[in-house]
């Protein structure tokens, strides 16, 4: 850099960029400065004054976390004035402050610090702190080699304890008042749930009205957890536990694939996961399923070992007699009716040899993966640009212009992509938000566009209408890359604003607002998860999205882009390895006999040439009898909740069901044979997350009983069936065998992810890796524009269930009463639920304001009170609070909730009028 | 949700959308709120957070920083007794005493019938005439015990004017 800084700091020479702190320029330089409230990545504040050094010919001992460097400056941070002073500030954090583990006469005959019985009063003793021994303030005043004598008094203020929230602890007579949580909540995570109270002597951290975080607004993320620097904040669960082993990992909740550090107790159990600062994806956040939601690797309901169905009833076997079984089975079904259900918490390792062994030795293309629900996200992508997948990066959005979030509740089944976003807020990004929920970001919106259900696609077709209309266009970019202009421009002209306006039931001039701020506020990025569409509009919606960002010229350039939010965690990467039922590794189309011939040489076996039978059409398959075994390897949501459809009833006329999972569960009462499966934390391998980011996943622990990974299932049942080419030694080979066969991946190894994710195309061992996508163009030219239609949604106000609710869920909703029952136990939420009724229907159906409704869906029941302020006919809708969310998902007996965390679905109701 | 509360939250609201101020900030709702009620109510709270675009936690943080906030609804009357050092030098304890037991209160607050709230001043300037006793902003000195029984008793009869 040409305009660094030289300072010198204790006699060192050090450079430092303009704008640094002193503070940041010392640890960069390896020299170390003691501080309490500072924390990377967050502004810095100057509370606590641990970090103040002297300046060369300046007054007074300024902090060294909000100096800024300048050129000549000379520090010295080991004066004895300097380390005096800060040893009277610790003194009077010492003076609040519990601190038996500091003057514990015993600590040296201790060593590691066992339950003492009689040296220490209770209240004091080490071990009563959950932070002892990871505790910041602790190390600090070890440093400052504090005179400590035995024993000191200090003021213990007494306070009870916060028990009773969902998922921490709050105990502020630990509470050094550094406000890094307050900070973290609010500079960061966007939702200032916590703020600090009162003042002076008196300052602590608290709520409003020191409600419950349930009350407050908090979504669950442990932000400030992680950054609390003594035993205020800590994780209920295993809180007293000590670690004894971290390791780097990958979440296994979302496709965000936070980095996160594993720690390990001495019995071998997974007891926290703190968000790595330098996770790509993540940098340092984390979110209530990722931090909270990963326990269930320790659960004593864990299948054990492999079962068997004999008469009726599953019972214990050996890995040799289920294996044996499995393969004496599925000999008969080759080449024929065997479909193969991959997991996407499977490893790519996992589902490249998953769907090889389906192609190779079942001679099958029927493989899919679990999640793949909603393909259209990604599959116009693949056909428009080139690239089946999100093109940019997610932490780039924190210097974008513009976001356009649309249907998708990115709090919830994204968390950390929705961070940058919030983050950035602040520095003036504008939000808008399509989505006929209330969530959580629609509070943070610039401009909330709440349109009819189903008719997104026409809202964005208003959208490049008025685009084009009003020539915000980038003509630029339009001419060098894109065709198919003048199709586009003439589909458009069916976008009459007054039709657009009547279907989406949104006024035109919030529409053109809209369209406006996104060619003009650029670079703008789309993120889109679609949960509230049907299949056909969503691929409508895609291709309309592509055309907005590439008309607009926000493709092939930072902070721009489509981030399709895709459900699976390793959904991206089991699609890049061929876990998909037409496509072989690399996105090669089974019908391609180039392609074929190029897999069928590397695998020494015929792959059958018709495409196979996807996750969607395998129940009806299943029930004509067109698939009669199938393999379904664990962890999925979907075919309980119905997003699949019927699959349990399809899968009881199965003839053979393999199942492998973690716990018993609706699929494995159905399974002939049920095989044990080795969790994300009990396995090598690697996940693709949403930004094409392959990350390295490591053993955190060793596999509680013998369970193993599912690509040695599947090499250990390939051997058995004769098959050659199932032989590795390891994960790192399979990797290496999808590196020699997908060019994306060519320059992909477990040694080289050991330094740090790579973002594929990665051709080459020497490439970086590709942050963003088409920054130098496109693959085939040009860019073909796909012309919409304007099509009408069908409007249902008759029939059983006339009304689609809409359910929303929120942090917070001041405007609403609650009430928090305090059990003995966990706190409770519970208010009066209020639908919102559009005018016309409430007068139809003769509801007046503030009467009782009954909501009647085909399954469910819900009495709310209606207001008459909805927004569109045959439309209702319900917001319900995080907090009830987060209560009921802490309380819950299952062993993995976070994979079951209910969505926000659009539900067909019929309402009735009712009391109270 | 109770009426008042809805009326309380129209009260709020009226006041916050009739600041004058060239800024609006939190703090200068939180002022608005407390003149036009007398207080900040829950209700308020709220819907400054709304009004300015933060959260509760927020206002809170504001709120609860400066003593003058009021977060109860104040009595019919305003008793202030002065404890300051010259006051307490010239009887005070005995004055406050005495207010305190006939209101039947043991610190500061509102009596539960809800017409007086006590209230600790640290000085209210006029030294020489302690002890000094404040009551709905009429300032009187060399209070005695006889005296504050005699007011507070005629003040218990009627409401204020």
């Amino acid at each position: 850099m040409t305009n660094e800084i030289t300072l010198t700091i204790d006699g060192r020479e050090v450079k430092a960029q303009p704008g640094q702190m002193v503070l940041q320029a010392a640890m960069d330089a390896g020299i170390y400065v003691p501080y309490l409230c500072y924390y990377p990545g967050m502004k810095p504040y100057g509370a606590c004054r641990m970090c103040v050094v002297e300046v060369e010919n300046q007054r007074g001992t300024p902090a060294s976390c909000t100096l800024p460097v300048a050129q000549g400056m000379v520090i010295k941070t080991q004066t004895p004035d300097v380390v005096q002073l800060r040893r009277g500030f610790m003194d009077l954090l010492l003076s609040e402050h519990p601190h038996g583990c500091l003057t514990c006469h015993r600590i040296d005959l201790c060593g590691p610090q066992d339950i003492c019985q009689r040296h220490v009063s209770v209240n004091d003793r080490c071990v009563i702190c959950p932070k002892n021994e990871r505790c910041e303030l602790k190390d600090t005043a070890r440093h400052l080699q504090m005179d400590l004598n035995s024993p000191l008094t200090y003021n213990y203020r007494g306070l009870q304890v916060e028990a009773r929230d969902p998922f921490y602890d709050r105990d502020y007579n630990l509470c050094i008042a550094c406000v890094r949580c307050v900070r973290v909540c609010e500079e960061i995570r966007g939702d200032s749930a916590i703020t600090v109270v009162e003042r002076s002597g008196t300052v602590l951290v608290g709520t409003s009205q020191g409600t419950s975080l349930l009350e407050s607004g908090c979504e669950f993320c442990g932000a400030c957890v992680d950054v609390c620097p003594t035993g205020a904040l800590v994780e209920r669960d295993y809180k007293w536990e000590k670690a004894v082993a971290k390791v780097n990992s990958i979440c296994p909740n979302c496709p965000v694939g936070c980095q996160m550090t594993m720690e390990v107790n001495k019995r071998g159990r997974l007891i926290r996961a703190v968000p790595d600062l330098h996770g790509p994806s993540n940098q340092g956040q984390g979110c209530f399923k990722g931090k909270f939601g990963l326990d269930f690797v320790n659960h004593r309901s864990r299948i054990k070992r492999p079962l068997v169905r004999r008469n009726g009833s599953l019972e214990d076997a050996s890995w040799d007699d289920a294996l044996d079984i499995v393969v004496g089975n599925l000999q008969r079904y080759k080449g024929g009716p065997f479909a193969l259900i991959a997991s996407p918490r499977g490893t790519n390792e996992d589902n490249y040899v998953a769907q090889k062994f389906a192609r190779v030795v079942m001679a099958s293309n029927n493989v899919d993966i679990s999640s793949n629900i909603r393909p259209e996200l990604v599959t116009p992508l693949g056909e428009m640009l080139g690239y089946a997948a999100g093109t940019n990066q997610i932490w780039e959005l924190e210097s974008s212009g513009c976001v356009m979030v649309v249907s998708s509740n990115a709090t919830e089944e994204h968390n950390v992509a929705a961070v940058p976003i919030k983050k950035a807020l602040k520095r003036g990004l504008k939000l808008i938000v399509i989505d006929p929920r209330e969530v959580e970001l629609t509070r943070h919106a610039d401009i909330w566009l709440r349109p009819r259900p189903g008719s997104e696609a026409t809202l964005i077709g208003g959208i490049l209408r008025t685009i084009v209309d009003e020539g915000l266009d980038d003509s630029a970019f339009v001419a060098k890359h894109c065709q198919n202009v003048d199709e586009l421009k003439r589909s458009l002209m069916s976008f009459d604003p007054l039709l657009v306006e009547r279907e989406t039931g949104l006024s035109i001039s919030q529409i053109r607002e809209a369209a406006r701020v996104f060619c003009q506020q650029g670079p703008s990025a789309i993120l889109y998860a679609l949960d509230t569409l049907n299949s056909d509009d969503r691929t409508r919606t895609v291709q309309a999205l592509v055309n907005l960002a590439l008309i607009t010229g926000n493709i092939g350039k930072p902070s721009a882009g489509l981030f399709p939010l895709i459900p699976g965690a390793n959904e991206q990467g089991s699609k890049d390895v061929g876990s998909v039922h037409g496509l072989l590794p690399g996105y090669m189309p089974v019908a391609d006999a180039v392609a074929r011939a190029k897999f069928e040489e590397a695998w020494g076996s015929q792959i059958p040439r018709e495409e196979g039978i996807s996750l969607k059409d395998m129940s009806r398959a299943i029930l004509e009898g067109r698939i009669k075994a199938l393999y379904i390897t664990g962890d999925s949501p979907n075919f309980a909740n119905g997003e699949t459809g019927d699959y349990l009833d399809a899968l009881k006329s199965l003839e053979f069901l393999v199942v492998s999972d973690n716990f018993e569960n609706e699929l494995t009462a159905l399974a002939h044979v049920v095989l044990p499966t080795a969790t994300f934390a009990e396995k090598d391998g690697t996940y693709t997350n949403m930004e094409r980011r392959v990350q390295l996943l490591r053993k955190v622990l060793e596999p509680m009983n013998q369970e193993i990974s599912e690509w040695q299932v599947f090499s250990l049942l390939a051997q058995r069936m004769g098959a050659a080419g199932f032989r590795y030694s390891g994960a790192s080979e399979v990797m290496s065998e999808i590196a020699s066969l997908v060019s994306a991946y060519g320059g992909i190894s477990h040694q080289r992810l050991e330094a740090g994710g790579i973002q594929w195309p990665c051709p080459d061992s020497r490439h970086p890796g590709t942050s963003d996508l088409y920054t130098e163009g496109f693959k085939d030219g040009k860019v073909a524009l796909v012309p919409l239609a304007f099509v009408e949604s069908a409007k249902q106000i008759d029939g059983e269930y006339p009304f689609l609710l809409a359910t929303g869920r929120v942090l917070h909703q001041p405007d609403r009463e609650m009430e928090v029952i305090r059990g003995d136990g966990l706190n409770m939420v519970r208010r009066s639920q209020i639908v919102e009724i559009h005018p016309e229907d409430a007068t139809t159906l003769g509801i007046r304001d503030g009467g009782w409704v009954d909501l009647v869906s085909s399954s469910k029941r819900i009495r709310a009170q209606a207001s008459v302020s909805g927004a569109h006919r045959g439309v209702v809708s319900v917001t319900y609070l995080f907090g009830e969310l987060a209560a009921s998902l802490d309380a819950a007996s299952e062993p993995d909730p976070m994979l079951k965390v209910p969505g926000l679905p659009l539900v067909p109701v019929r309402l009735e009028k009712s009391s109270p | 949700m109770s009426y008042s509360s809805q009326a309380l939250r129209e009260q709020a609201r009226k006041a916050l959308h009739l600041q004058s101020h060239r800024t609006v900030t939190v703090l200068s709702s939180l002022l608005a709120v407390q003149d036009e009620l007398g207080y900040v109510p829950t209700e308020a709270i709220e819907e400054v957070a709304s009004f300015t675009d933060s959260t509760i936690n927020d206002v809170w943080g504001v709120a609860s920083f400066y003593t003058n906030f009021r977060f109860a609804a104040p009595g019919l009357h305003n008793l202030e007794v002065c404890w300051g050092p010259t006051c307490h030098l010239l009887g005070a304890p005995r004055i406050l005493q005495e207010a305190q037991h006939s209101l039947g209160l043991s610190g500061e607050g509102e009596t539960e019938d809800k017409r007086f709230t006590l209230r600790y001043n640290t000085c209210l300037g006029a030294c020489s005439q302690g002890p000094v006793i404040n009551i709905d902003h009429r300032l009187i000195g060399q209070v005695t015990v006889e005296r504050i029984r005699r007011i507070l008793t005629e003040l218990n009869g009627s409401p204020r004017s």
